[in-house]
C-alpha cells in the first residue's frame, strides 16, 4: 500500500498470500540509466544554478521592470493602479487576513501616497495579525492537524504549541534558512534558538513530522512504519523544494532525476529518528531551583551517610543496616543479552529531556518526592534513575533499535506514575488490539520486573522507551492520565534479552521495608523535607511532540516499493542530483544536522526558488510557477524565470527574510494595480498570465469567519493557547467524537484557533475550502459550491454575528441612518457607499421596519464581502 | 479525460463547478446538472446510476451467502487451515454458521434463513463469492473499498463516478450519501472527494433533523430571506458595473441563486408523507416503512429515498446502515444476536428497493452493489464472534447490466480464502466504471505530479460477471 504521494502500491498482502487472481500489473519503470539521468539533470530548469540577469531598467521597482518587459514584449501594459481603498482591502487581506477597520480606510482615503502606503505595509507586517494570516499558509504545507485521523482520531498531544511556534516564527521574522533548520533538525541544534524566557523554540518546529496520519494497531507495522515515513519524506520533499521525493519510492522517479536509492536515502534519517514530548524549557532556565535541588541532594546524602552506622532505624528495616546488600545486577542466564546495565554506561541509549540523570542513583533507600508524605523507598543496587531530584524532572530513556532475536525482554524497574514502551518498527501508538502489551503502566516503587513477550514480532527491529513524564503519551487510551498521578519517577536498573519466559532471579530480593516519615533520623527527615520543597519548586515544563535521535540506520531500497523485499542499502545523504552519490558524513544518530546543511547548501536552488514562490502565489493568486508544490518535470514551467531567480538571490541576500520579499512585493506597481478585466488585453492575456491586472481572488476560509467576528466587534485579538473546540452538533456521529464542545462564535477567536481535528474539522472552513490535512497543499482550491452560499444565507454563526454587528452599529454615535449604513459599508467593503446603494439600503429597511441585522446580512450574502478586488 | 491538478480559472470552470456543486454535511457539495464537458464515458453505458448498500463493519459471509458443509460438520473442531494474524488475534476453533441455508429461485443461489425476503430476489442477484481486499482493519479497510486505496485522502469511487459523469438532475448532486446514523470508521472521508474539486464530494444527507446542513433557512418572517437576496443581487449587480464584470464574482451569483433553489429541491425530495410525494401506503410497506423495528423503519427510508435520488438522475448513491447495537456488522462476540438484527433492518427494505426498481424499469439502469470492507474469519473469535477476515469473502449486484441469477466464484471449504476467481477491489471498480460506460485505466485525474485512478496500477473489467 502506497500512500496519495506515491506512484505504485506494493504488492498488496492479500497477492502475496496468493489469493488475488487480478494479479498486479502495476508498471514498475526501469531504473534509469546514468546519461538519463544526467539528461533529466541538466535538461530541467529547476536543478539549474540560479539565474543572475539583472532586472531591466524600464522601472525603478525591479519586480515591476520584468514583468513589463513581458507585457512590452506582448504589446500589453500594466493596469493603472487600483483605488486607494481597493488596493488598501487588498493589502489588509494579504498581509493580516482581515479587513481594515473604518479609520484605517478614512486615514488612506484622505492620504494615498506612497508614502502613507509604505506606511501601511509596515504597520500590517508589525502586526500580531501578520504572523496569524501566514502561519496558517505554512500549516497548509505540513498538513496541521491536532488529531491522527484514522478509525479514532486520537490526539497528538500538545500539537498546538506548534501552530504558536510558527506564528512566532513567522510573526518574527526568524529568518527562513534557520527556519527549515529548525524544522529538520531543531531537537539537534548546538545553540537553539531560544525565548525571551530561554524557552527553547528549535526544537518545536520538529513537531511538524508528527501531523502525519497514523493508524490504529495495524497488523503489520512495518508496512505502517514504510507508510508513515513516505508521508513524512512526502511533505518535506514538497513543502522545502516543489520536489515529489516520494514518487521514487518503488522506482526511480519517472520524470524527475530522483532515483528510489534517493528517496531511501532519505527514508533513513526519518527511521532513525523517534517521537518524544520534548520539553520547552531546558532546565537551566530554572537555574536557581536546579542548583537548589542539587544541593538539597548532596545535603541528604550527608545526612544518610551521618547515619550510616549503629544508628538506629526503628521499623526500618528487617535486618540492621550494616547487613544490607545491594542488589546485583542479576548475571546472565544462557542465551540472553544484556541491554542495559546500571553498573554500565548510557552511551548507546538516548536520553531525551532532562529527567534520567546522567549517573546511576545508587541505594539502598531513594527518595519519592510524589509521594503524599515524605518516604524513602527501597531502592536496592545501582538504578538509572529520573526521580532523584525531584518528581518534577521528566524524561525519556530510549534503548538502542535492536532486532528482536530473543521471545522476552526483560526489564528491572521500579516507579510511580511513569511507563515502559516497546516499540516495534517505530510504531509509538501502543495499544490494544494487538500492541496493547508492549505498553506497562509502571507503579510500584520497590523494584520489580516487567517483561514483555514479542513473540509476534520476531525478527523485528524494536527499542524500548522508559517513559517519565506529565505529558499524555500517544499509548494512553483516549489520553487518560487520571490513573497517573501529576507526578512520577521511573527507575531502570537492567534491560535483559531472554530466550526464558521467567524474569531473571534477583540476587537479594527485598529485604527492606518502605520507609515512613516520622522512622526517619530527624536529621534525614530534615534533609529530606529541604530536598522536596526544592524539587517542588522546580516549575515542570510544558512539552511538545518533537523528533529526537534513535540509532542510526541506513535504510534497505524496498523493492518495488514493498518493506518485506530490501534491496541494497541506501546510504543516508540527500538527493544525488545535488550532491552526488558520495556517502554523507552523518555522524551518531539520525544525521539529521548533516541533512539539514545539505538542504541548506548554495548549491541548492529549490530552497529559495520554492520560498519566493510561494510568497508570490499568495500575493498574485497563483505562484510565477503555478504549481507551487512541484517543480519538477511534472511541474508547471516559470512564467517569468529571471524574475524568479532575481527574487530568490534578493531573499537570500537578504537574510532570508520573508518581510523583506513582502515588502518587495507589495510595494510594487504589479501588486497595486486594478483587477478590472480589459477585453483587449483579455484577448491577448486571458488567463492573465503575465499579470496585465491584478487577479480577483476569493477570500480564503479564514478570513471570511474572522471578517465576521472583526466587523461584529466579536474578535478576540488573544494570541496563542490551545485550540478551541467547535459547537457538537456541528459533527456528526462518529468514532473519535471529541467529547468537550465548543462555543458557536469560537470565543471570537481567530480561525487558526479553531482545533484541527482530521475527522471532525470545522465545517464552514471546509465549505471554504480549507484542506484536509493529509499532504502539502501549497495552493488552495477555489472551489464554488452552494454550500458557500448555504453557509453565508442560514448558518447560525453568521446570523449571531450580523445580530452582534446591528447592536454594535446602534449603539455608535453615528448621526443617521446613512452614517451607519456608510459605516457598515467601510467596515465590510472598505469603501464608502454610493447614492444609489445608499438609497437601496434606506429602501429595505423600510420595507423590513429597520430590520438592521437583515440588512447586514444582506450585505455579508453579496459578493463583495468575499472576494478581493 | 486527464485534467491539470490546477485548471487556469476560466469562465467556463467557474460556471461549471457553480453549476456542479451543492453542499454536503460538513458543508460540502451538492453536484448539480454539469454541462457538457463533464461527461466522460468512453463507450455506451449499461448503467447511469449506482446504489451501494454498504455493510459497514465486514458482514459475516459464512452465515448469509457462503454456505459451506464442511464449516457446519467441523463446528467447534480445531481449524483446518493455517490461520493468517487477525486483529484481536484471539482465534479459536471452527465456528459452524448460526442459519440454515437454503437454495432459491431457479439460480438455485444459496442464501441463509436470516433474509428471507431477499431470498424471493435471488434470481435478480449476481453473487461474487470470491471478494479479496487488502486490509485487515476497519480503517483501512474502508478507505480501500471506498476509494481504491488503504489511506486516508483519496476521493470516493462515487466522487470518481460525480466527477466523471455529473448529475442528471437539475438541484440535487451527483454523489449522495443517504447517512442511515454510523458514519463509518475513518469518518466522512470515506465520502471525501480527495484531491478532485470539491463539488465532487459526498453530499451527506441527514435521516433526523434538516437533512443537508443550513438547508433550512432561519429567518422567522418568511419573505425575509427573499428581500435579502433580492437587496444582495442589486448591490452585486451595481457592483458588477463599478468594477467591471469577473468570470468568479458572477459564478458566485449564480451559486447564490441555485442554493436558494435548492433549500426547496432537497424537503421535496426528502418528505415522503405528503400527498404530493407519490409513495403509496402499499409502496412505503413494501419497503418496511411500517415495520415494527425502529433500524428497519430507518433503512427502509433509505431505500425508499435511494429509489428517488435515481429517478432525480443522482448518479451515486451510498446508503450507510442505521445502528442496531450490535456495533455494525462488526460481530466480534454475540454473532447470532447481531447477525439476526443486522439481517432484520436490512431484509425487507433492499428486498422492496429491488422489487421496486425492477416493476419501474430502473434496476435495468441501475447497479445494487451490496457489501461490506471484509468479511469475517471461518473460525471463532473468543466464544461467540468472528474477526475480520479480508481473504475471501461476499458481495453481490444486481441489475446495471450484471448476470442476474449468477453465482461467480468461490471460498475454499471453510469460506476463508478466495479459492476460485478471485475478484479484488479494484477489479470491483473497474467493472462498475465499465458499465457506466468508463473505462478505469482512462479515467485519470493529474494530482501531485501524477496521473491517478479509482483503481490506482490495478484492476480489470470481470467481464464474466456482465450479461
Amino acid at each position: 500500500m502506497a500512500s496519495l504521494s506515491s506512484c505504485c502500491p506494493a504488492a498488496p498482502f492479500a497477492l502475496l498470500l496468493g489469493t488475488l487472481a487480478s494479479a498486479v500489473h502495476a508498471q514498475i519503470p526501469p531504473p534509469v540509466g546514468t546519461d538519463e539521468f544526467a539528461r533529466r539533470q541538466t535538461t530541467h530548469w529547476a536543478w539549474h544554478p540560479l539565474r543572475t540577469e539583472a532586472p531591466p531598467t524600464s522601472s525603478p521597482h525591479a519586480v515591476d521592470a520584468f514583468l513589463d518587459a513581458r507585457l512590452h514584449k506582448a504589446g500589453l501594459q500594466r493596469a493603472p493602479a487600483a483605488e486607494p481603498t481597493t488596493q488598501l482591502r487588498r493589502l489588509w487581506f494579504d498581509v493580516v487576513g482581515l479587513p481594515p477597520p473604518p479609520d484605517a480606510v478614512q486615514r488612506f482615503g484622505a492620504d494615498p501616497s506612497d508614502a502613507a502606503w509604505q506606511r501601511e505595509v509596515d504597520t500590517l507586517l508589525a502586526s500580531p495579525h501578520y504572523g496569524e494570516r501566514w502561519a496558517r499558509h505554512w500549516l497548509d504545507l505540513v498538513r496541521y492537524a491536532e488529531t491522527m485521523g484514522h478509525e479514532y482520531d486520537f490526539e497528538v498531544p500538545n500539537a498546538w504549541r506548534y501552530r504558536d511556534y510558527v506564528i512566532r516564527a513567522i510573526g518574527g521574522d526568524v529568518p527562513y534558512d534557520q527556519f527549515v533548520r529548525e524544522h529538520i533538525a531543531g531537537d539537534l541544534l548546538p545553540s537553539p534558538r531560544r525565548d525571551a524566557d530561554g524557552n527553547n523554540e528549535s526544537v518545536q518546529a520538529t513537531a511538524a513530522f508528527w501531523f502525519v496520519e497514523q493508524t490504529h494497531s495495524p497488523i503489520d507495522a512495518a508496512q505502517h512504519q514504510a507508510d508513515r515515513i513516505d508521508n513524512q519524506v512526502d511533505v518535506l520533499g514538497k513543502a522545502m523544494l516543489g520536489l515529489t521525493i516520494s514518487c521514487a519510492r518503488c522506482h526511480d522517479h519517472k520524470f524527475d532525476a530522483i532515483r528510489a536509492n534517493d528517496y531511501y536515502a532519505l527514508v533513513g534519517f526519518v527511521q532513525s529518528s523517534r517521537y518524544v514530548q520534548a520539553p520547552l524549557q531546558p532546565v537551566d532556565v530554572h537555574g536557581a531551583a536546579y542548583q537548589a535541588i542539587l544541593t538539597a541532594q548532596r545535603d541528604l546524602a550527608t545526612a544518610w551517610a551521618a547515619n550510616a552506622a549503629g544508628t538506629t532505624w526503628p521499623k526500618l528495616a528487617t535486618t540492621a543496616p550494616e547487613q544490607w546488600q545491594d542488589e546485583a545486577t542479576p548475571p546472565l542466564r544462557e542465551g540472553e543479552r544484556r541491554l542495559l546495565d546500571s553498573e554500565g554506561s548510557l552511551a548507546e541509549w538516548f536520553v531525551t529531556n532532562d529527567g534520567f540523570a546522567a549517573a546511576p542513583w545508587r541505594g539502598p533507600f531513594c527518595p519519592d518526592a510524589s509521594a503524599k508524605t515524605p518516604q524513602l523507598f527501597v531502592l536496592p543496587g545501582a538504578f538509572w534513575h529520573s526521580g532523584t531530584a525531584g518528581a518534577r524532572r521528566e524524561g525519556t530513556l530510549g534503548s538502542p533499535t535492536f532486532l528482536l532475536a530473543h521471545r522476552y525482554v526483560h526489564v528491572r524497574t521500579a516507579g510511580v506514575g511513569s511507563r515502559i514502551k516497546l516499540v516495534v518498527d517505530g510504531f509509538h501508538l501502543v495499544r490494544d488490539p494487538i500492541y496493547g502489551a508492549l505498553h506497562r503502566a509502571v507503579d510500584d516503587p520497590n523494584a520489580h520486573w516487567v517483561t514483555f513477550d514479542t513473540a509476534p514480532w520476531a525478527g523485528r527491529s524494536a527499542f524500548l522507551q522508559c517513559i517519565d513524564q506529565v505529558a499524555p503519551d500517544l499509548a494512553d487510551p483516549d489520553h487518560d492520565r487520571s490513573h497517573y498521578p501529576e507526578h512520577g519517577w521511573l527507575a531502570v536498573q537492567t534491560v535483559v534479552l531472554s530466550p526464558h519466559g521467567e524474569a531473571p532471579p534477583s540476587t537479594a530480593g527485598n529485604p527492606l521495608a518502605a520507609a515512613g516519615w516520622s522512622e526517619l533520623p530527624a536529621n534525614v527527615q530534615q534533609a529530606l523535607a529541604t530536598l522536596r520543597t526544592a524539587a517542588a519548586s522546580l516549575p515542570v515544563s510544558p512539552t511538545i511532540p518533537s523528533l529526537t535521535d534513535g540509532t542510526g540506520r541506513d535504510s534497505h531500497v524496498a523493492l518495488r516499493g514493498d518493506h518485506r523485499k530490501p534491496g541494497a542499502i541506501a546510504p543516508r545523504r540527500f538527493l544525488s542530483a545535488l550532491v552526488g552519490n558520495e556517502a554523507m558524513p552523518t555522524g551518531p544518530g539520525s544525521g539529521r544536522l548533516a541533512l539539514a546543511d545539505a538542504v541548506l547548501h548554495p548549491n541548492n536552488p529549490l530552497l529559495a526558488r520554492v520560498f519566493v514562490n510561494r510568497v508570490w502565489h499568495h500575493l498574485f493568486g497563483r505562484g510565477l510557477v503555478r504549481s507551487v508544490d512541484n517543480l519538477g518535470a511534472l511541474g508547471d514551467q516559470p512564467t517569468h524565470p529571471e524574475l524568479l531567480d532575481w527574487l530568490a538571490r534578493d531573499a537570500i541576500h537578504h537574510g532570508w527574510s520573508q518581510k523583506h520579499v513582502l515588502r518587495r512585493l507589495l510595494t510594487s506597481a504589479t501588486y497595486r494595480q486594478d483587477s478590472r478585466v480589459r477585453p483587449e488585453a483579455a484577448v491577448a492575456d486571458g488567463a492573465n498570465v503575465l499579470l496585465h491586472r491584478q487577479n480577483v481572488r476569493r477570500l480564503a476560509a479564514e478570513a471570511v469567519r474572522d471578517s465576521l467576528l472583526a466587523v461584529s466587534g466579536r474578535l478576540d485579538a488573544k494570541q496563542f493557547g490551545p485550540s478551541v473546540e467547535l459547537p457538537k452538533d456541528a459533527h456528526i456521529e462518529a468514532r473519535g467524537r471529541p467529547a468537550r464542545s465548543g462555543p458557536l462564535d469560537g470565543d471570537g477567536r481567530r480561525s487558526i484557533y479553531l482545533a484541527v481535528r482530521r475527522n471532525f474539522m470545522p465545517p464552514m472552513l471546509l465549505a471554504f475550502d480549507l484542506p484536509t490535512p493529509f499532504a502539502t497543499v501549497g495552493a488552495r482550491n477555489v472551489s464554488n459550491v452552494p454550500a458557500q452560499a448555504l453557509t453565508l444565507a442560514n448558518d447560525p454563526f453568521v446570523h449571531a454575528e450580523c445580530a452582534r454587528w446591528a447592536t454594535q452599529l446602534l449603539a455608535t454615535s453615528a448621526a443617521d441612518v446613512d452614517a451607519r449604513i456608510t459605516l457598515a459599508y467601510t467596515g465590510a467593503f472598505a469603501r464608502l457607499p454610493s447614492h444609489d446603494e445608499l438609497t437601496n439600503c434606506r429602501a429595505f429597511l423600510a420595507d423590513t421596519e429597520g430590520s438592521w441585522p437583515d440588512l447586514l446580512h444582506a450585505l455579508v450574502n453579496t459578493t463583495e464581502f468575499s472576494y478581493l478586488r | 479525460m486527464t485534467r491539470p491538478d490546477c485548471p487556469p480559472p476560466s469562465r467556463r470552470d467557474f460556471l461549471r463547478t457553480a453549476w456542479n456543486g451543492f453542499g454536503m454535511l460538513p458543508l460540502a457539495h451538492l453536484g448539480l446538472r454539469t454541462d457538457g464537458g463533464a461527461q466522460r464515458r468512453h463507450h455506451a453505458p449499461r448503467a447511469r446510476a449506482v446504489i451501494f448498500l454498504y455493510m459497514d463493519g465486514g458482514p459475516s459471509c459464512q452465515d448469509l451467502f457462503d454456505y459451506k458443509p464442511r464449516l457446519i460438520a467441523e463446528n467447534g473442531k480445531p481449524f483446518g487451515l493455517k490461520k493468517e494474524p487477525t486483529q484481536f488475534n484471539d482465534n479459536g476453533n471452527t465456528l459452524g454458521p448460526c442459519a440454515k441455508f437454503a437454495q432459491h429461485g431457479d439460480s438455485g443461489q444459496w442464501i441463509s434463513d436470516l433474509l428471507p425476503n431477499l431470498a424471493t430476489s435471488a434470481d435478480r442477484l449476481c453473487v461474487v463469492r470470491s471478494m479479496v481486499a487488502d486490509f485487515s482493519e476497519h480503517t483501512n479497510a474502508n478507505y480501500f473499498l471506498h476509494t481504491g486505496h488503504g489511506l486516508q485522502g483519496r476521493p470516493s469511487m462515487g466522487a470518481w463516478i460525480g466527477y466523471g459523469l455529473g448529475s442528471d438532475a437539475d438541484d440535487l448532486p451527483a454523489f449522495v450519501v443517504l447517512n442511515g446514523g454510523l458514519i463509518p470508521p475513518g469518518g466522512i472521508d470515506n465520502f471525501h472527494s480527495g484531491f478532485l474539486p470539491a463539488h465532487s464530494q459526498g453530499s451527506v444527507l441527514q435521516m433526523r433533523g434538516d437533512a443537508v446542513a443550513n438547508i433550512t433557512p432561519k429567518e422567522t418572517v418568511a419573505s425575509r430571506q427573499r428581500q435579502k437576496l433580492a437587496l444582495a443581487h442589486t448591490l452585486d449587480t451595481a457592483t458588477q458595473q463599478r468594477f467591471g464584470k469577473d468570470p468568479a464574482i458572477e459564478a458566485a451569483i449564480a451559486n447564490h441563486e441555485l442554493a436558494f433553489r435548492m433549500q426547496a429541491a432537497v424537503p421535496d425530495l426528502v418528505d415522503l408523507s405528503g400527498k404530493s410525494s407519490g409513495e403509496s401506503k402499499a409502496l412505503q410497506s413494501l419497503y418496511g416503512l411500517d415495520d415494527e423495528y425502529e433500524p428497519t423503519r430507518t433503512y427502509a427510508r433509505q431505500c425508499l429515498l435511494a429509489r428517488r435520488l435515481v429517478e432525480r438522475g443522482v448518479r451515486f448513491i451510498e446508503v450507510t446502515c442505521p445502528d442496531t447495537h450490535h456495533d455494525r456488522w462488526d460481530q466480534h462476540g454475540n454473532l447470532a444476536k447481531g447477525l439476526r438484527d443486522n439481517c432484520r433492518m436490512v431484509d425487507r427494505p433492499i428486498a422492496g428497493l429491488l422489487a421496486d426498481l425492477d416493476a419501474r424499469g430502473l434496476l435495468d439502469e441501475t447497479i445494487v452493489v451490496f457489501g461490506g470492507e471484509f468479511g469475517r474469519t471461518p473460525f471463532a473469535q473468543g466464544g461467540s464472534g468472528r474477526d475480520h477476515n479480508p481473504f475471501g469473502f461476499t458481495m453481490w449486484m444486481a441489475g446495471g447490466g450484471f448476470k442476474p441469477g449468477t453465482s461467480y466464484g468461490a471460498t475454499d471449504d471453510y469460506g476463508y480464502k478466495a479459492a476460485v476467481d478471485p475478484v479484488s477491489i479494484h477489479d470491483l471498480h473497474a467493472t462498475i466504471l465499465w458499465q457506466l460506460g468508463i473505462d478505469h485505466e482512462r479515467y485519470t485525474y493529474r494530482f501531485g505530479g501524477r496521473d491517478l485512478r479509482l483503481t490506482d496500477v490495478y484492476g480489470r473489467v470481470v467481464k464474466p460477471l456482465l450479461a
